[in-house]
C-alpha cells in the first residue's frame, strides 16, 4: 500500500518498530520526550526540537530518556549502555555539538570491540541532524559527517529519502557495531513513499536512482535531489544521460558501485555538502582516480561547499549549499 | 589583465630557434585561448601554436619569415582594442623565460596572471599531449602509440572516441612493418584465382591511386588491381622519421604483395617498380613504367619544389591550376571542359598527399636518383614502357626503355607527364596488351 510520509516521520516510524521488537532499545538525548511537560502542557508537546520522536514517550514511557543539556554525559551513558546490553539510540541534536562528546564515540564506542577482542559488542546508534538549509547560522548548519566517516569503528550513514530512512535506521538500531545516522535538514522534511511494516536497508550498499550512460553524478544525503534535478536539466538541454548514485552509507564506502558506474559513463561528479578539504567528496575522487583511472575520460569534479563557515544570511546560504546549477556547469565543464 | 605576450615557443628539446610563417589572426582582431594564433617552422616543419589567452592580438613584433630564438616576444595580446597599450614599452619590460619553462604558446611568467594560463598550455601545447585516462588505456589495449591521435576533447584532449576512431581507420590499413600501415585499395578482388597474378598500380610523386582512376575499372575486369598508397599518401600511416626512401617504399609495396605481381608505376611509381623489380626480381611478373626515368632531374625537383610549397599556401584549387600545366600536353589543356573535369579531379587528389610527405618523397627520389642507372640490363621481366610526346618534366622517358634489355617503348603523341589521366584510353589498351603478352609468356614458360 502506498503512502507519502516525511522523512522524519519515517525515522520515527522507525524507532516505533525498533523499540516494539527488541525491548533493549532505548533513547535518549535532549527534548527526546517531546519538550513538552510544563504546567498545562502535554510532555509530548513539541515532539522533540524537531517534531521527529513524537509519540514515542507515550508509547515506551520508561525507554524514552530526556537528558540534561550535557552531550558528553548522554554519549557516555549511551556507550555504557550499548557496551552492558542495551541498544540505544542517542540524539545528538545537532552534529555541529560533535566535538563537545567526541572522546566517548572517537575513543570508546569505536574502539571498545577491537580492544576487548571482540568480547564487546557496541550497538549505539546516534542519531544526528546534519546540513544546511534552515537559517540555523554556522553553529547549527554544518555537515560535519566525514569527522565520524573518517574514524575506524563507526559506521556512518546519511538517507536522502523517507523509505531509505526507514530502513536503514532499522538497520543502523539492530547493528552490534555503532552507526552514526545522519539526518540531512536539506530532506529531512521531504515527503516520499514508505512501505508499511519492518525491513532494513543493507548499511554499506549505494542505490542507483536514475541509469544513465554518459556521466555518474554522486550524491548523498542532501545532494540528492540536486542531482536528479541536474539529471534532468542535462538530459533536457545537453542530452546527457546522467547515472544517479546516492551513497547511502558513508563509511562503509560502495565502492564497487561507485567504479562499475564509472567505467559505464567514464566521467563522474561528486556532490557533498560539506566542506572540501578531507571530505567524502574528495575521497570518492581519490577513489576513481587510484581504482578507476583507465576509465576517466575526464577529470572528477568536485561540488561541495566552500571552505568556510555556514552563513545565517538566506540568499548567502543558498549560494554556499551546492546546486543543481553548480552540478551541470561542473559536467559541462567536463566536456 | 595586463597585455599578455606571445613568445617563440621550444617544441623540442634541442630548438634553438623558429621561423614565424604566418599570423592567422589580423592585428586588433580577436584571440581567443585554444585558437590557431600564429604559424610558425623549426626544422623543416610547420607547427601552429594556439592562443593561452582571450583578447585581441594587439601587437605584432615579428613578421612572417623572420626567424628569432626560443623565448623571443612575437606579440601582445590585450583585453581589447581600446586597453591603453604602449608597444615600445611591452617590449622593453619583455623578459623572455628561461630553460624548458619556455613551452609552447605559454606565456612568459610576467604576473601572477599567468599562472592561471600555464596550466592550459602545457596541456595543449608542445609539452605532454592530453589524453583521457581511458583512451591512454585504450590505446594500450589495443597497441596503438597515442601520440599519433589528434584529440577532439577539451585542450586537444585525446579522447576514448578519438582512439576508436583511429583504430577503426588503422583497420583498414596494411600493415608493413609493426606500426606502420598502408592504405591498399583492391579491386576485381572476388575472382582473383581466375585473373592471374594480380597488378599493382604505383602513383607518382604527390599523388595517390586515385590518380589511376580512370585505368582501374578497365585493368579490374581482366586483373585483380591492388593500388598502394605509400607512406604519408591518403590514409596510410605518416612517421615522421626518414623512411620515404624509394628502396623502402619497394620494400613496401612487396610487403603489401606478398607474392609476384606485375607492376605498373608512374614517375616516381615507376622508380619504386624499377627498384622492386631489381631488389626482388622474383616478386615481378612484368613492368610497365609511365613516363621513367632514372637520373636526377633538376626540372622535375624544382617542379616537386613549387608543388611543396603551394600545397602549403595555396587551395587545391589553386595548386591544381599551378600543377596542371606541367602534368598535360596541349591537346588536353586546350579541350575547356576537360581541362575542367581534370583540374576538379587533381584538387581532390592533392589533398591526400600533404607537403610534408612531398618533401620527404622528393628528398627519397632525390637521394635515389642515378643509383640505378647502371643496373637496369639487371631488368629480366618484360617491360613496357609508356612516354608522353609533350612531357616537359621527363621528356626523355624512351632513353630508360632502350637501357632495359627487351623492353617495348611506346611513345603517346600530345599526352603530357600525367599519362595514367592524359592518355588513360590509349593507356588502358597499351597496358592490358602486355599483360595480356607477359601472362602468356609467364604460362607458357
Amino acid at each position: 500500500m502506498s503512502r507519502q510520509l516525511t522523512l522524519g516521520a519515517a525515522i520515527n516510524e522507525a524507532i516505533h518498530i525498533a523499540m516494539q521488537t527488541d525491548p533493549t532499545v532505548v533513547l535518549m538525548g535532549e527534548d527526546v520526550a517531546g519538550g513538552g511537560g510544563r504546567e498545562g502542557e502535554d510532555i509530548d508537546e513539541m515532539g522533540g526540537v524537531l517534531g521527529t520522536t513524537r509519540g514515542l514517550v507515550k508509547a515506551f514511557p520508561d525507554r524514552v530518556l530526556d537528558t540534561p543539556i550535557s552531550e558528553m554525559g548522554m554519549m557516555g551513558t549511551g556507550v555504557g549502555a550499548a557496551a552492558t546490553g542495551l541498544r540505544p539510540i542517542v540524539e545528538l541534536m545537532f552534529v555541529d555539538f560533535l566535538g563537545t562528546c567526541l572522546d566517548p564515540l572517537l575513543n570508546q564506542a569505536a574502539k571498545l570491540r577491537y580492544m576487548l577482542g571482540g568480547k564487546a559488542r557496541i550497538p549505539l546508534t546516534v542519531r544526528t541532524v546534519t546540513g544546511a538549509g534552515m537559517q540555523a547560522a554556522a553553529q547549527h548548519s554544518q555537515s560535519l559527517y566525514w569527522i565520524t566517516a573518517g574514524i575506524p569503528g563507526l559506521k556512518t550513514v546519511i538517507p536522502s529519502n523517507p523509505a531509505d530512512a526507514k530502513g536503514l535506521l532499522l538497520a543502523a538500531i539492530r547493528d552490534d557495531n555503532p552507526v552514526v545516522f545522519c539526518e540531512p535538514k536539506l530532506v529531512l522534511g521531504a515527503r516520499g513513499e514508505v512501505p508499511e511494516g519492518d525491513y532494513e536497508v543493507p548499511i554499506g550498499k549505494a542505490s542507483r536512482l536514475r541509469e544513465g550512460d554518459d556521466v555518474t553524478l554522486v550524491g548523498f544525503g542532501g545532494t540528492v535531489p540536486i542531482c536528479q534535478k541536474a539529471a534532468a536539466t542535462l538530459a533536457g538541454e545537453d542530452g546527457i544521460e546522467a547515472d544517479v548514485i546516492d551513497l547511502r552509507s558513508l563509511q562503509p564506502l560502495d565502492e564497487e558501485a561507485i567504479l562499475a558506474s564509472l567505467e559505464r559513463t567514464g566521467r563522474l561528479v561528486v556532490v557533498d555538502e560539506s566542506t572540501p578539504r578531507s571530505s567524502v567528496a574528495s575521497d570518492v575522487a581519490a577513489l576513481c582516480v587510484d581504482r578507476g583511472f583507465d576509465f576517466l575520460e575526464a577529470p572528477v569534479k568536485r561540488v561541495t561547499a566552500p571552505h568556510g563557515p555556514v552563513p545565517f544570511s538566506r540568499p548567502l546560504e543558498q549560494a554556499y549549499i551546492p546546486s543543481a546549477e553548480r552540478v551541470v556547469a561542473a559536467v559541462r565543464e567536463q566536456g | 589583465m595586463a597585455a599578455q605576450p606571445i613568445a617563440m615557443p621550444r617544441l623540442g628539446m634541442t630548438m634553438e630557434e623558429g621561423t614565424v610563417v604566418q599570423w592567422p589572426i589580423a592585428v586588433d582582431a580577436k584571440v581567443a585561448r585554444g585558437v590557431i594564433v600564429l604559424v610558425i617552422e623549426t626544422e623543416k616543419a610547420e607547427s601552429e601554436i594556439e592562443a593561452t589567452v582571450d583578447g585581441v592580438l594587439r601587437h605584432v613584433y615579428v613578421e612572417p619569415g623572420e626567424t628569432v630564438p626560443c623565448g623571443a616576444l612575437l606579440a601582445a595580446v590585450t583585453d581589447s582594442a581600446d586597453d591603453p597599450f604602449d608597444a615600445d614599452a611591452f617590449a622593453a619590460a619583455y623578459v623572455p623565460p628561461d630553460g624548458p619553462a619556455a613551452e609552447a604558446g605559454e606565456p612568459a611568467p610576467e604576473t601572477s596572471a599567468a599562472s592561471e594560463a600555464a596550466p592550459r598550455a602545457r596541456a595543449g601545447g608542445g609539452g605532454r599531449k592530453p589524453i583521457a585516462p581511458a583512451a591512454r588505456a585504450l590505446a594500450k589495449k589495443l597497441g596503438i602509440d597515442p601520440s599519433g591521435i589528434d584529440g577532439t576533447g577539451p585542450n586537444g584532449r585525446v579522447t576514448k572516441a578519438d582512439v576508436e576512431a583511429f583504430a577503426a581507420r588503422r583497420a583498414d590499413l596494411t600493415e608493413v612493418e609493426p606500426g606502420i600501415g598502408l592504405e591498399v585499395l583492391r579491386e576485381g578482388h572476388e575472382e582473383r584465382a581466375a585473373k592471374g597474378e594480380p597488378v599493382a598500380l604505383l602513383p607518382g610523386l604527390g599523388t595517390d591511386v586515385s590518380a589511376f582512376a580512370l585505368l582501374t575499372p578497365r585493368l579490374a575486369t581482366h586483373f585483380e588491381v591492388i593500388g598502394v598508397n605509400s607512406r604519408g599518401v591518403g590514409h596510410s600511416d605518416a612517421p615522421e622519421a626518414d623512411c620515404y626512401t624509394v628502396e623502402r617504399a619497394a620494400d613496401d609495396v612487396a610487403a603489401v604483395l606478398g607474392g609476384p605481381a606485375h607492376l605498373v608505376g608512374a614517375s616516381l611509381g615507376a622508380a619504386v617498380a624499377i627498384e622492386l623489380a631489381l631488389r626482388h626480381p622474383d616478386r615481378v611478373r612484368s613492368l610497365v613504367l609511365l613516363t621513367p626515368f632514372v637520373e636526377a632531374r633538376p626540372r622535375l625537383a624544382a617542379f616537386a619544389r613549387a608543388w611543396q610549397r603551394a600545397r602549403a599556401e595555396a587551395s587545391p584549387a589553386a595548386v591544381a591550376e599551378i600543377l596542371a600545366p606541367w602534368l598535360f600536353g596541349d591537346a588536353l589543356l586546350g579541350d575547356a571542359a576537360a581541362r575542367e573535369r581534370v583540374l576538379r579531379g587533381l584538387a581532390q587528389t592533392v589533398q591526400r598527399t600533404s607537403a610534408d610527405t612531398l618533401a620527404r618523397q622528393a628528398a627519397g627520389l632525390q637521394a635515389w636518383s642515378g643509383s640505378r642507372a647502371g643496373d637496369l640490363s639487371d631488368l629480366s621481366a618484360p617491360t613496357l614502357v609508356l612516354a608522353g610526346g609533350d612531357d616537359l618534366l621527363v621528356p626523355d622517358a624512351a632513353s630508360v626503355a632502350a637501357a632495359i634489355p627487351n623492353a617495348k617503348c611506346e611513345v603517346l603523341p600530345g599526352c603530357g607527364h600525367a599519362l595514367a589521366i592524359d592518355g588513360a584510353d590509349d593507356v588502358a589498351l597499351r597496358i592490358l596488351a602486355h599483360l595480356k603478352d607477359a601472362s602468356h609468356g609467364a604460362r607458357s614458360t
